[in-house]
């Protein structure tokens, strides 16, 4: 009996305990997805609003560039840059990291161990730190506010941990597969296309998915490296409202929920392969 | 339908030399057997067979053609692997038609030969499954089926029987000696266990540290071993070695045992010569319960230690010369232990190797 | 040595290969990282103003090296960033343990959890810092609201604008969002655990705490060591959330290693100094990075991976 009390509250305490854990977790950003439908003026009364009395599409509307009143920040254009920026990334990344870590996974060479530790020293160099010299140089090739100068910069980033988690998951494919199809009648190349890559393809896309939201959501090197609607993107974006004179809370927040809904929805498809992904890399690495 | 040929077959890992120059012809349709301890360089002898590796130096030919810089897909080969990568994402009947349809051939012709290798292999009914949804004994059978479908030159073979269980095992030997029959063609297997290599080659190659120790048929290689390391290597249980001093006409034990030498082996030896003396346990059995009653014999008074039944023969183990040595009992009877048995030799059956060279005395 | 050696060309053979499927890592990570690296080595030794370009021939050698070794403000930076790095990984591991033994525990909705844990980590730090902005704003913020409401306190409370507080919302901001790595791998560690030695333990007689201590703890350091490896990787990601929370301030009392490059070099636009403090923030990455890869490598060694 007196067990079983125990057990019962210590499960009553664990539950309780995850709730709290998903209370701290969510609310930040329901509170500020919610704030995005709301008018400013509720947002700022002063008893605070608990329970909203207007909900309204028309920050996002005004953001956009549709509402009554013009605001000047030009969304439509950031979020443009954003996407681009962030989807060609992350598809050449992509390539040089599987070519990357295909290398890891399968080939035995000389300096293997120092090469993946330097590049993975070479993704520990703090944006902020990088964006110096990058800055200055690419202020002196006419990089500097153009979408290439952007993207070559979050390839480099991304290249990194793309190869980490992609030799990861290649090396979950016995080499024997594509020796197999090699005696089949496959050449290298088609052994890869046909066999290897089909069954690292989720895995892969994971690794996309992480390498997209790292340029989608990086801002240190983009506040830098962007001046105009040109090249700068939605985080960048973000800190224009802050720089006017009384903060816009409500197109700010609304601003967010925009940034927040692909990584929430990325998230969403990517978890299961992600964490196979990086334990693998990692432990069995 | 080709004969294959390596010659001075060398290969290196960096700067370490695992296959140091090996030679070989096997014939064409031949069944040959790589037999050797793991790490001597079975494998990676096949694997440059297959193409799978580079090969350092020497040169492999299959048929006519020397096909040291071939890729694996021009070679004309098929191999069956260890843990037998069969692809996930196929079904049975796509893993089979997989290196036709490579090869570009028209769905009729895959239809037909994979059809063919479903039923030599007895596969009808698996064709739609996918490899997860096979026990180990179908993947294999499949693995072999990928194999035969494009009826290549030759079979190559990697230990493809060790992740089975014993008795799995046994009977797919069987199955591979029949399948070689139907479908004849030339095959490299590569195995470890030495009954594998007895029961399935028309040839073994004994093989030790990148070396190839011997290479004959299954009897020569059992009745005529040309060193101790292929005399224990194979027969089962192995072969007693025991150092021996020759002394006129006997062999003489260090405990001063003696045997007479096998009149067979006289002139092969020199007085003072120091030797091993090999001695199968089968070669060693009780008054009454050998096989070959007949021949030049010795005979010795030994204390049994232990003995083990197996049914049909019992395993006797006991000492000469303060070491180990096992005898066979066959048409066996209750022994005790620490009971003394009067033992034949069978002299014809002795094998006599040099102690320095490790050599059989019979090759000078 | 022999002739196949000479009859495929030298792109071609084997041991080239990985080189070969290398190279276009290598080259952009020189062309990205190594290179405007050596060039900012260089810049730290000449007294390079964005506003004089002629300024960047100007060597003077380790002048700016001890100009910021002889500053109180560069050590104050950091001192705060080693500390600002210590309690955050250190409550990121704690927390992130807690959650994972906890939701371990739990049978009913686990992957739900699971999948809502991993968001923040998604999130952009530039989101989470104006997240926190919101919530921690003093006048309209849901916190003071919600104390307010509750009776708790009366006053608005200036988390960040007062200097002890301001420094407490920026950690909680960091390890709202990072602890959720540490959460995940610990799980997955959890998951991989194998029954047997637990079993044997408690047959030994071993009692939950020692459990836990001798046997689970040592089987999930290596998954803790991959969430630090990862963690160091991007730490300096904090640089974003404190620019958008306070921008350093107030006077200074956040200010890090990083925002404090950033106000040097871009808004002094003395880039000759702000790459001198860089180095430091680079030296320093790399040593936590090293330090943890090390780790990472010798417990992998302990389970027995390959190589
Ligand atoms: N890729 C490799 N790199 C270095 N050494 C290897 C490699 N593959 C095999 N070896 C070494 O070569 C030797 C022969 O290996 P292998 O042919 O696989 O032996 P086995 O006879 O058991 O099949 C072993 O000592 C092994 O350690
Ligand atoms: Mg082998």
């Amino acid at each position: 009996m007196d067990t079983k009390l125990k057990k019962r509250i210590g499960k009553i305490v664990s539950w309780l305990l995850t709730f709290l854990l998903m209370l701290v977790i969510c609310i930040p950003g329901l509170w500020v997805v919610l704030t995005g439908f709301r008018p400013n003026r509720e947002v700022l009364a002063k008893p605070a609003i608990w329970i909203p009395e207007e909900l309204t599409l028309n920050n996002f509307a005004q953001i956009f560039g549709f509402g009554a009143e013009q605001i000047a920040i030009p969304v439509p254009a950031y979020f443009t840059n954003s996407l681009i920026i962030a989807l060609t990334s992350t598809a050449i990344a992509l390539l040089v990291g599987m070519s990357g870590g295909y290398a890891f996974a399968r080939f035995r060479f000389k300096y293997k161990d120092t090469l993946f530790l330097g590049l993975m020293l070479s993704r520990t160099v703090p944006g902020i730190a990088l964006s110096l010299p990058v800055f200055m140089i690419w202020s002196r090739i006419g990089l500097i506010d153009t979408k290439p100068g952007l993207i070559i910069v979050y390839v480099a980033l991304n290249v990194p941990f793309t190869i980490w988690l992609i030799d990861g998951f290649f090396r979950q494919i016995p080499k024997e597969m594509s020796e197999a199809a090699q005696v089949d009648g496959c050449t290298r190349w088609q052994a890869f296309w046909k066999i290897e890559f089909p069954l690292a393809k989720s895995g892969i896309a994971s690794a996309g998915i992480f390498a997209f939201l790292t340029s989608w959501n990086e801002y240190a090197l983009a506040s830098q490296l962007t001046r105009s609607t040109d090249s700068k993107t939605l985080p960048v974006g973000l800190m224009d409202f802050t720089a006017q004179f009384t903060i816009d809370w409500a197109g700010m927040s609304a601003m967010a929920v925009i940034i927040i809904i692909p990584a929430l929805i990325l998230t969403f498809i990517v978890q299961k392969h992600l964490i196979s992904g990086l334990t693998f890399g990692g432990v069995k690495g | 339908m080709a004969e294959i040929k390596l010659e001075n077959v060398v290969k290196n890992y960096g700067k370490l030399e695992v296959v140091h120059g090996i030679n070989l012809d096997i014939a064409h349709n031949e069944f040959v057997v790589l037999v050797g301890p793991s790490g001597c360089g079975k494998s990676t002898t096949l694997r440059m067979i297959a193409g799978l590796e580079e090969i350092t130096d020497g040169e492999i030919s299959i048929g006519p053609q020397v096909v040291n810089e071939l890729p694996p897909r021009k070679r004309n080969i098929s191999m069956v692997f260890q843990n037998y990568a069969l692809y996930p994402h196929m079904s049975v009947r796509e893993n089979l038609g997989f290196g036709l349809k490579i090869a570009k051939q028209s769905d009729a012709m895959v239809e037909e030969r994979v059809g063919e290798a479903a039923e030599i292999l007895g596969l009808q009914e698996l064709l739609d499954r996918t490899p997860a949804e096979l026990s180990g004994g179908q993947r294999q059978r499949v693995a072999m089926g990928r194999a035969i479908v494009r009826h290549p030159e030759a079979f190559l073979f990697d230990e493809p029987l060790s992740n089975l269980d014993a008795k799995l095992r046994v009977q797919m030997r069987t199955e591979i000696k029949k399948l070689h029959q139907k479908v004849k063609t030339t095959v490299v297997y590569v195995t470890h266990d030495q009954v594998e290599a007895m029961t399935l080659a028309d040839r073994i190659v004994v093989m030790k540290d990148g070396w190839i120790e011997q290479v004959g048929t299954p009897m020569e290689v059992f009745n005529h071993p040309v060193n101790t390391f292929v005399a224990s290597f194979i027969g089962s249980p192995p072969m007693n070695l025991i150092p021996a001093t020759v002394e006129g006409a006997e062999i003489v034990f260090a405990d001063t045992t003696r045997l007479p030498v096998p009149a067979r082996l006289e002139s092969h030896i020199s007085d003072g010569q120091k030797v091993i003396l090999g001695l199968r346990p089968d070669d060693l059995t009780p008054e009454g319960h050998g096989i070959i009653e007949s021949g030049q014999k010795a005979s010795m008074q030994l204390t049994v230690d232990l003995a083990e039944l197996l049914g049909t023969e019992t395993i006797l183990y006991t000492q000469i010369n303060g070491q180990e040595v096992l005898g066979k009992m066959f048409d066996p009877r209750e022994v005790e232990p620490g009971e003394s048995m009067s033992f034949n030799i069978s002299l014809d059956k002795v094998h006599l190797f040099d102690a320095e060279t490790q050599k059989s005395v019979r090759l000078g | 040595m022999s002739r196949i050696n000479k009859s495929i060309p030298f792109w071609r053979r084997e041991q080239f290969t990985p080189f070969l499927l290398l190279m276009p890592a290598i080259l952009i990570l020189l062309l990205v990282v190594l290179l405007p690296l050596l060039f900012s080595l260089y810049t730290s030794f000449t007294g390079y103003r964005l506003i004089r370009p002629d300024s960047l021939y100007n060597w003077v050698g380790f002048r700016n090296y001890e100009r910021i070794f002889t500053n109180a403000n560069f050590w104050y930076a950091f001192g705060r960033t080693v500390l600002f790095l210590t309690i955050a990984l250190n409550l990121e591991f704690l927390f992130g343990l807690g959650i994972a033994l906890l939701i371990n525990k739990i049978t009913w909705g686990q992957r739900t959890l699971r999948t809502i844990m991993m968001f923040p980590m998604m999130f952009s730090p530039i989101l989470v810092g104006y997240q926190f902005k919101f919530i921690f704003n003093d006048n309209i913020g849901i916190l003071n609201n919600a104390l307010q409401a509750l009776g708790l306190s009366d006053g608005a409370i200036p988390w960040l604008v007062d200097k002890q507080l301001a420094m407490f919302s920026i950690i909680f901001a960091e390890v709202w969002m990072s602890t959720s790595i540490f959460a995940i791998l610990l799980l997955a560690g959890l998951f991989a655990m194998p029954r047997d030695p637990l079993e044997a333990a408690k047959v030994d007689g071993c009692n939950p705490w020692q459990v836990f201590r001798h046997i689970t703890l040592p089987f999930l350091m290596p998954f803790a060591f991959i969430a630090m490896t990862i963690r160091s990787l991007d730490v300096a990601r904090a640089y974003d959330i404190v620019d958008v929370m306070t921008g350093g301030g107030p006077a200074g009392r956040t200010e890090l290693l990083w925002t404090l490059i950033a106000r040097v070099g871009y808004d002094n636009s003395r880039m000759g100094q702000a790459n001198a403090m860089a180095y430091v923030s680079i030296l320093l990455s790399i040593a936590f990075t090293y330090y943890f890869f090390r780790k990472l490598i010798a417990a992998r060694r302990y389970m027995g991976g390959a190589d």
